[in-house]
């Protein structure tokens, strides 16, 4: 059949390359300023732990206007020398092409996975394209684990700002270990690595029309990989330094697309993640360091303000799909001094389970469903805030544990309401 | 007796054939009428049990509907309600036709005259429904967008937009059916040229002090939310 998703250029390449064992995959986005940082990385990566392999990097471009595939294709290492000991018996090839489909890198993703089943890889990996703090061994944690051909699907972990990866922290980790039942920390990392069996796999699901397309692919590649009993690990890669997203990126559009995708997920996989009791470790690769962060700014007080606003005028929406004890106990949390304010764990397990259930009955229009959640999750950030400001990193882990197991123990409830 | 005939006999024999003649009509208007009650009443029993199954209630809960028909003190269920009006019409519709087969010329114009009217009403109807559907959910959209925002009169400015909308589809229902067709148009029109006049002077001039401060607060909170350092994904 005849592959439309490639061009006739990209295709004309993967024939004459016709096989490889490796395939890394750069989606980009006018991205010029990051990219070559990127591309050398990975090609010292290659070059270093891979030598012998057949490698190839593919930029799958959304149409960028800012020179991004003229960078990559000029991206080379200057002087190998400096940084190895050993060089490749052969280059490594790049291919820059454009992807087709609903404009988002889940659709870059789907060229990727098209070019690792068309070239039969052995193991693949996607990076972002803009990343600072990327060096070679991010290439060898995400591909050895699948090349040694012990694993299917490697994700990341990184070293991060106590209060960086709220959502992640709050919502989409607990959330999904106690559904499907494995701790992958980092579940929307945003940086993989998985064999070519679980790429085609990945290319034979009919998402490509769907949200998936647009934001959701990171979540649903963690979530399929796991659902569809491959073997999962994850690496540790460090610090994840990347540019600033746009810093006007409005939360509530966040929140409804990782929740959103993960609640969606939801009812593509209920039968596997009803069947799941409690959760287990995923094997973690990687040499465990710490190394300082730069300190993160947080402005409580607005955040306590924000979610006082929301209870006083959004608590008519939520008494429609909230239990009443959870009701009473936000306009409670809403009369809290400032220097007293709180959010239990429990409250804030009731809530997400609620607004799943929610999603599932279609109680409420879902994008106003979801957006209603912001005050919410805006409190509950600024009550982890105030409540772990002495905290180091260890006890914030520890902390966001009690949630995981919290979680863990109220979805059996949440389970049987699903069913009603 | 010829006296008695003209007068009492004559008339009456008259007035019977009258009848006669006119007694197949009756019959015939009688038998549409009892024919439209049973069929109404049959079609209210089948279309509730329909509606109930394929979900209507729940779709009529999740739309607002429900609250709004026990705030107006109706109890009934959506699809009991729907059936109920859907046989009613079906009923008014047989007893229309009962009345033509009457055949009195102008009780069969008066007839004429409501079902030519009548597509207008219905109309004006869903212009309204319509209407309430999108003020309640463009309202709430605006409502949830205010409040993430921070806007502290969000729920005045999702009120605002409900009741524009609202009151749009009253006016749009109103011109349909014909009534007070150009005050209600001229009312609307002096209406909301008041509203957004009085918007653009309380800004403008009166409130130019406060509108400067508001934006320079506004600029300055986005400086500090661009420094509120947390990285949420």
């Amino acid at each position: 059949m005849k592959n439309t998703i490639l061009k006739d250029d990209a295709l004309n390449k993967i024939h004459s390359l016709k096989k490889t064992d490796i395939l890394v995959g750069i989606p980009s986005f006018n991205n010029a300023t990051t990219i070559g940082h990127v591309v050398r990385a990975v090609q010292a990566g290659l070059s270093k732990y891979f030598p012998d392999r057949k490698a190839v990097i593919v930029n799958s471009d959304g149409g960028s206007t800012d020179r991004t595939v003229e960078t990559v294709q000029d991206a080379a290492i200057e002087d190998f020398e400096s940084i190895l000991v050993t060089h490749r018996k052969e280059p490594v090839l790049k291919i820059t092409t454009p992807y087709h489909g609903i404009p988002g890198k889940g659709s870059a993703f789907r060229t990727i996975f098209s070019m690792a089943d068309l070239l039969h890889a052995k193991a693949c990996i996607v990076v972002d394209s803009d990343l600072r703090s990327i060096t070679p061994e991010w290439v060898e944690l995400l591909i050895k684990p699948v090349l040694n051909g012990d694993f299917d699907f490697v994700a990341p972990l990184y070293l991060r700002h106590k209060y960086d990866g709220t959502i992640t922290n709050s919502i989409v980790y607990p959330l999904t270990r106690a559904l499907y039942g494995k701790q992958v920390r980092q579940p929307i990392g945003g940086d993989f690595g998985f064999s070519g069996d679980l790429a085609a796999f990945y290319l034979s699901k009919d998402v490509w029309d769907t949200d998936v397309a647009r934001y959701g692919i990171d979540i649903w590649m963690t979530t399929t990989a796991i659902a569809n009993d491959f073997r999962i690990c994850q690496s540790f890669l460090g610090a994840k330094i990347h540019d600033a997203k746009d810093p006007g990126a409005d939360l509530s559009a966040m929140l409804y697309q990782v929740v959103g995708a993960a609640f969606d997920l939801m009812e593509e996989y209920p039968r596997e993640w009803q069947a799941v009791t409690g959760s287990e470790p995923v094997p973690t690769f990687g040499f465990k360091y710490a190394v300082g962060l730069e300190p993160v700014s947080v402005n409580v007080q607005r955040m306590i303000d924000r979610f006082r606003l929301g209870v006083r005028e959004l608590t008519d929406i939520w008494r429609k799909f909230l239990p009443v004890e959870v009701i009473d106990y936000l306009l409670s949390a809403a009369e809290l001094p400032d220097a007293e304010f709180s959010f239990s764990d429990e409250a804030w397990t009731g809530i997400i389970y609620s607004f799943a259930l929610a999603a599932h009955i279609k109680a409420i229009n879902r994008e106003h469903l979801l957006k209603a959640l912001t005050p919410l999750y805006i409190g509950r950030t600024a009550a982890f805030v105030r409540e772990t400001g002495e905290s180091d990193a260890q006890q914030v882990e520890e902390k966001i544990e009690g949630l995981c197991r919290l979680f863990e123990d109220k979805k059996h409830i949440f389970s049987e309401n699903w069913q009603i | 007796m010829n006296a008695m005939q003209k007068i009492i006999f004559e008339p009456f024999a008259k007035s019977v054939d009258n009848i006669l003649v006119f007694l197949p009509n009756i019959m015939t208007s009688l038998f549409i009428f009892l024919a439209g009650l049973v069929v109404s009443l049959a079609l209210k029993i089948i279309l509730e049990k329909v509606f109930k199954a394929i979900g209507l209630n729940g779709f009529a809960i999740r739309l607002g509907f429900h609250e709004l028909l026990k705030r107006g003190g109706i109890t009934d269920a959506f699809s009991t309600l729907l059936a109920k009006f859907t046989g009613g019409v079906i009923f008014l519709i047989f007893t229309l036709l009962s009345m033509r087969a009457l055949e009195v010329n102008i009780l069969g114009k008066l007839i004429e005259k409501f079902l030519f009217y009548l597509p207008n009403v219905v109309i004006a109807l869903l212009i309204l429904l319509a209407g309430w559907l999108l003020g309640n959910f463009l309202g709430r959209t605006v409502l949830i967008a205010a409040v993430n925002a921070g806007i502290t009169f969000s729920r005045f400015v999702a009120a605002f937009v409900k009741y524009l909308i609202v009151t749009l589809a009253v006016t749009m229902a109103l011109e349909h059916v014909g009534i007070g067709k150009e005050t209600v148009e001229i009312a609307f029109a002096v209406l909301f040229s008041g509203m957004v006049f009085a918007l653009s002077l309380a800004f403008g001039l009166g409130g130019k002090d406060i509108a400067k401060e508001f934006l320079e607060k506004k600029l300055k909170e986005n400086k500090e939310q661009h420094g509120d350092g947390i990285s949420h994904l």
